[in-house]
């Protein structure tokens, strides 16, 4: 795993804003970087990353199986009473689900550590699932990358293929696709997966979260129009769902949802203790813990994370060697875990984290994503891979 | 990992053949506003003006407020609504011993579109018309006549005034029942924003 410098492409900028990725600058700052990229072999990319990858995917999958069979482990996870059923019988009825991302701390060498997962509302999609491929093959044509290169990058293909498998399932064909209001990002990532849902066959209506309509004496819940909601895609989390004014008619209501609610015990990181007490001394795995009342201040080489809490915010690390970092958030009213902290690599000023896509039950691509703090945040880059 | 590297992915190439964008970035929107189902619309607030009452079709139309024509079909749907027995005896005994008689052949044609009329009615002495406003959940509003019939009962003895004033009531209820209802409805009416909207102050719920 290198990090190379090279030239950008001539005119990215313009080509991005034509491909609706308004979002390559935010406020100012970059956040498509390509003017260096990673580069790995094929040997990391598929024994370090992918296989893991599909081991660990398998390791939580039999986690909700375990959690969804017991109300002690629902508890443990601070999951809403209100919600247990919806989330056990959406597992136990098979309610597919359509992805999500590993975050890997990975140097080249040795096992790739697995810091949390993001398998409810992971973002970055459309940059590693279109805008990356689209460069490396720009980049081969150009003569920026020799003809041989690759991606571990099949990302979109597999969206695709998921979603035309949820289409025969759902009725009319028709999934709606929501997320919040005023946020250009998450609404671009939306409007992506819209399209692949349009190339898959589906009917892809949007709605606004806020606009999402309930009327008694109706099955579903309902559109802008009044009409029956049966299935909906939505970029916002199960725990805020949950809580929200309409979160107690979602058991109630037939409308089905993705993620389905299964995913929110894994969207949690109340998961992250669990695997390890389950596979404890996994490669992939570092020591996590519950922090509980009696939990002695956080010790140097311990990262302390909120259940639920996004985009880096409200983490807390101390380093083996003393250094602390926090990154402040609004994610304070869950319980907390403790994590061994591990390092990411350094490149230079910039601490380079992984994130491995799995799509159905498949690993199938991955994205890198760095920052100059030791905390990936929102405001972290994005910079493309190739395999040379 | 084990199983991985029993049987190692066959094609070496780890990327996609071709991807394509169905709808994003230029010259592709509009398909979510194409797909939306038709609009459905209902009624969200009704109003009613003072109905006035006319002892015949003429005295409608000179009062010079409806057209002959909006007069003519008020007065045949005013017809319709009076009650209607299949013996004398039966609508004497609801309306008054000389209250009631058989429908003119003029009266049996306009309610029922045939001549022959093998029934009894408390007797047409007039009718009210009024307008009543429809505003809807799509913002329109529509305007459209009411009528109520005027007629004799035992109450009235066959007095205008006295009659007028009973069919004012029936249509005061009639209103009010119909104003209650759609305000039913508008309170049992769609709920939104239940979902995302404690969420501005966090940004967005991508990770």
């Amino acid at each position: 795993m290198l990090r190379i410098d090279i030239p950008e492409r001539k005119n990215w900028k313009a080509l991005a804003n034509e491909l609706g990725f308004h979002f390559h600058t935010i406020e100012g700052e970059p956040y498509w970087k390509e003017e260096a990229y990673y580069q790995f072999t094929m040997e990391q990319v598929e024994q370090d990353i992918e296989a893991p990858t599909e081991e660990l995917h398998e390791m939580c999958i039999e986690l909700v199986d375990k959690v969804c069979h017991s109300n002690a482990l629902m508890q443990r996870l601070a999951l809403p009473e209100h919600m247990w059923d919806s989330i056990h019988n959406s597992w136990k009825s098979g309610q597919p689900h359509l992805y999500g991302r590993m975050d890997f701390a990975y140097s080249g060498e040795g096992p790739a550590k697995l810091l949390e997962l993001n398998y409810d509302t992971p973002t970055s999609l459309y940059e590693a699932g279109f805008f990356q491929w689209v460069w490396l093959e720009q980049a081969i044509e150009q003569g920026i990358l020799p003809r041989h290169a690759d991606q571990y990058n099949s990302i979109q293909e597999r969206l695709i293929n998921a979603m035309a498998h949820l289409g025969d399932r759902i009725e009319a064909r028709t999934l709606y696709f929501s997320c919040i209001k005023d946020n250009a990002e998450e609404r671009a990532t939306v409007h992506y997966l819209q399209d692949v849902a349009v190339q898959a066959g589906l009917k892809a209506p949007f709605i606004f979260t806020e606009d999402i309509g309930l009327r008694s004496g109706v099955e579903h819940f309902i559109d802008l129009d009044d009409k029956p909601i049966h299935a909906l895609f939505k970029l916002y989390p199960w725990e805020e769902m949950a809580d929200d004014a309409f979160g107690e008619h979602i058991p109630q209501l037939n409308t089905h949802w993705f993620e389905p609610p299964w995913k929110a015990i894994l969207s949690n990181k109340g998961i992250l203790p669990l695997l390890w007490e389950h596979f404890e001394g996994h490669p992939n795995l570092l020591p996590a813990f519950f922090e509980n009342a009696s939990s002695p201040p956080l010790p140097a080489g311990w990262v302390r994370k909120p259940f639920f809490s996004r985009e880096g915010s409200n983490i807390e690390l101390i380093t083996p060697s003393g250094q602390r970092e926090a990154i402040g958030g609004p994610y304070t009213d869950s319980p907390w875990i403790r994590q061994a902290y591990h390092p990411m690599p350094r490149f230079g000023n910039n601490h380079a984290l992984i994130g491995s896509w799995v799509v159905g039950d498949r690993a199938c691509g991955m994205g890198i994503r760095e920052d100059v703090g030791r905390i990936t945040k929102d405001s972290s880059c994005f910079v493309p891979h190739a395999i040379v | 990992m084990s199983k991985h590297e029993q049987t190692p992915h066959v094609p070496r190439r780890k990327r996609s053949a071709r991807l394509s964008l169905a709808m994003m970035g230029a010259g592709a929107f509009g398909l979510t506003a194409c797909g939306q189902p038709p609009e459905e619309e209902q009624i969200t607030e009704v109003t009613f003006d003072e109905p006035r009452s006319f002892q015949s079709v003429e005295d409608c139309v000179a009062a010079d407020v409806y057209t002959r024509s909006a007069c003519e079909a008020a007065y045949e749907a005013s017809l319709e609504a009076v009650p209607r027995f299949s013996t004398l005896e039966e609508c004497e005994a609801e309306h008054g011993e000389g209250a009631c008689t058989a429908p003119t052949e003029e009266q049996a044609q306009a309610a029922t579109g045939s001549s022959g009329g093998s029934w009894f009615m408390p007797a047409m002495m007039g009718y009210m018309v009024g307008n009543m406003m429809s505003n809807t959940n799509r913002g329109r509003s529509f305007e459209r006549v009411y009528q109520e019939p005027v007629y004799r009962n035992r109450q009235n003895q066959g007095n205008w005034n006295a009659a007028s004033s009973q069919a004012t009531q029936r249509v005061t209820q009639r209103n009010d029942a119909m104003r209650t209802s759609v305000a039913q409805t508008r309170q049992t009416a769609t709920q939104r924003s239940g979902f995302g909207s404690r969420s501005s102050a966090r940004g967005g719920w991508g990770s």
